[in-house]
């Protein structure tokens, strides 16, 4: 079983609920927990785990043959990320951070002055707890993918994380996605194929908003959708409610807000709750 | 006029309510345009109470481009020794966009994935694909009733390139701000480090780094700050709900020391804020006694700017 947590906006408690949500499956359950937000990967500070580097993500980075090269500037103009800067009679140039690493200027150069190179965008990365107040023995493993600073290729560090993740599933009983904020490409990528997503919202007009947006996305990709309320007595639960019954997406649990979560949190704990307790239970009675 | 971009790294620590209210205090002595950047999960306006509707203006975006194939002149690549069975488009494809649908014996493109890059139209040899503009987003400006303009867009669902409705976002405003005779622009950035935030702090003159004192914001913040010194803006710090934890406060507040960032302010706890939110007015207006946090907030980014232009 593979469930994505998912939320549209940012702080809804995404990470809160993938961790804990991972911490009670994985009384019973092997589970790996992936944080697909490799932008701001915050699950092993949660979790305080180990962190273990197991490989870098490479991207293809054009390099230049000048001995080979025309200078006719084909490879400007196919480049959509305008990094290849090209002045007429002069070489080009290749600036590396722009470029997303798609290889159409390799493609489309006549004589072969470009060929496959690489740069690093990212790396991955395990983890084990390392919780000194877990009563319990967790079969849990942390894996994350860390994006390079001034790198845009995001979704190209999520796929390699998911590839990663993928490969191993085998020896788990259950893969946790926990993605990053908003709705574009690297959200995408990191729930592609999943058997289920939790939409964590807020009950503000805000959380609702941006509820509504994941959920469109969601119906786009055809993924099965649940509704998790957090923070369910701050603010009005009618908003995610109406939301919930206009696009027919059921709520399966509801986390109240505690003074407790929010010291927990300030320390860097995983929250343990007797909600996410429920919802484990339901989620691994299906899988 | 000066571009400041206000960020945080990780989503939820208060960044869009610290732009409201900042946005309100420096427009009552200057001429600005406020511009949410968040283009996948746009908010500021929401915090300045403007829904979609009161917007005087939306229009469309077309800055997108997916690939199409046509199945006939793949299909007629049956005798042709360059493609058949090679597959080319889907080697070329590093977006994992096409995949090979055995059942049909043809490509299959997942246009979720595609970003457009276009390397699957060059690779293949007899043109059977091609690349088509896509509406990708929208851009709406409205009028606050605080006496500012904003500019916020929207990604279209299921699309990529929120970097580039940011970049047109950007320029919409900078449209707008000629025309008014703009001091300040205020850009609320997305959370995270990828290609949004990146089109919103490239060309800022400043930036405010919002942070609340959990290591977590704490980590994402230290990613931010990585990817602010990379295109070396100057910037200063804001501690928001500095409350829930004295301890990690007090480390913040070394750390920014440490680091010569400023501190420009800090913000209590205090459910106001939500409740603000929840009233969807900027945290200034529904509690008054809030403009003397954000006031100061603003005068020590003034006076930072001014020291360093
Ligand atoms: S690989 Fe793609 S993004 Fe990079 S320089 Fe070539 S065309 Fe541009
Ligand atoms: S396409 Fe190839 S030959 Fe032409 S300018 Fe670029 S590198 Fe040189
Ligand atoms: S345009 Fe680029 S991303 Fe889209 S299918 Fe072709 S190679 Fe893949
Ligand atoms: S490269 Fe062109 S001809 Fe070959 S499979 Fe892809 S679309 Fe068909």
């Amino acid at each position: 079983m593979k469930i994505a947590i998912t939320g549209g906006k940012g702080g809804t408690g995404k990470s809160t609920i993938a961790t804990a949500l991972a911490l009670e499956l994985s009384t019973d359950n092997k589970v790996l927990l992936v944080d697909a937000d490799v932008e701001c990967p915050d699950d092993h500070i949660i979790l305080s785990t180990t962190r273990e580097k197991v490989g870098d993500v490479h991207a293809i980075l054009p390099s230049f043959d000048q001995e080979k090269c025309l200078k006719c500037g084909r490879c400007s103009e196919v480049c959509k990320e305008n990094a290849v800067v090209f002045i007429k009679d002069k070489y080009p140039f290749i600036v590396s951070k722009q470029c997303n690493g798609c290889g159409a200027c390799i493609l489309t150069c006549p004589s072969g002055a470009l060929t496959e190179g690489q740069q690093v965008i990212g790396a991955i990365y395990q983890g084990k707890c390392q919780q000194p107040y877990l009563k319990q023995e967790h079969d849990l493993l942390l894996l994350w993918g860390e994006m390079e600073v001034g790198c845009e290729n995001t979704s190209m560090v999520v796929n390699a994380t998911r590839e990663y993740a993928e490969n191993r599933t085998s020896d788990y009983d259950c893969m946790l996605i926990d993605t990053a904020a908003g709705t574009h490409c690297n959200v995408i990528s990191a729930m592609v194929d999943v058997d289920l997503a939790l939409a964590v919202a807020e009950p503000t007009p805000l959380g609702r908003h941006d509820l509504e947006l994941i959920l469109q996305l969601l119906k786009i990709m055809k993924v099965s959708t649940k509704i998790i309320v957090n923070r369910s007595d701050i603010g009005e639960l009618k908003l995610i409610e109406e939301v919930s019954q206009e696009n027919d997406v059921p709520i399966i649990q509801k986390v109240p807000y505690e003074r407790d979560i929010l010291k927990k949190h300030s320390r860097g704990q995983p929250v343990i709750h007797k909600n996410i307790e429920e919802l484990a239970y339901v989620l691994s009675e299906k899988s | 006029m000066k571009t400041i971009t206000v960020l945080s790294g990780k989503g939820g620590v208060g960044k869009s309510t610290v732009t409201a209210s900042l946005s309100v205090m420096l427009a009552n002595d200057n001429k600005m345009v406020a511009v949410d950047c968040d283009a996948d999960a746009p908010n500021l306006a929401l915090v300045l109470g403007l829904e979609d509707d009161d917007f005087d203006s939306w229009e469309s975006l077309t800055t997108g481009e997916k690939i199409q194939l046509s199945e006939e002149k793949c299909k007629s690549l049956k005798f042709c020794p360059k493609c058949q069975g090679l597959q080319k488009c889907v080697d070329a494809c590093k977006y994992s966009a096409i995949t090979w649908n055995q059942e049909k014996d043809l490509p299959e493109i997942n246009d979720l994935l595609c970003v457009g890059c276009g390397a699957c139209v060059l690779a293949c040899p007899v043109e059977a694909l091609t690349l088509k503009k896509v509406e990708n987003g929208r851009i709406g400006v409205g009028q606050t009733r605080y006496g500012f303009p904003i500019v916020s867009g929207q990604l279209k669902i299921g699309e990529s390139g929120s970097g580039k409705v940011v970049n047109e976002l950007r320029k919409k405003a900078s449209e707008i701000a000629e025309d008014i005779q703009a001091d300040y622009m205020i850009l609320d950035a997305a959370a995270g480090i990828g290609c949004p935030v990146i089109a919103s702090v490239r060309g800022s003159d400043y930036v405010i780094l919002v942070t609340e004192p959990t290591p977590v914001a704490f980590w994402d913040l230290s990613r931010a700050i990585e990817l602010v010194d990379h295109f070396n803006i100057p910037c200063g710090a804001v501690i928001n709900r500095c409350g829930i934890n004295r301890d990690f406060t007090y480390q913040l507040q070394d750390y920014f020391r440490d680091n010569d960032i400023p501190l420009l302010g800090t913000i209590p706890y205090d459910i106001r804020f939500v409740e603000a939110l929840v009233n969807l007015k900027p945290a200034v207006i529904y509690e008054p006694n809030f403009k003397k946090v954000f006031e100061e907030i603003m005068d020590n980014c003034l006076l930072d700017m001014k020291n360093i232009f």
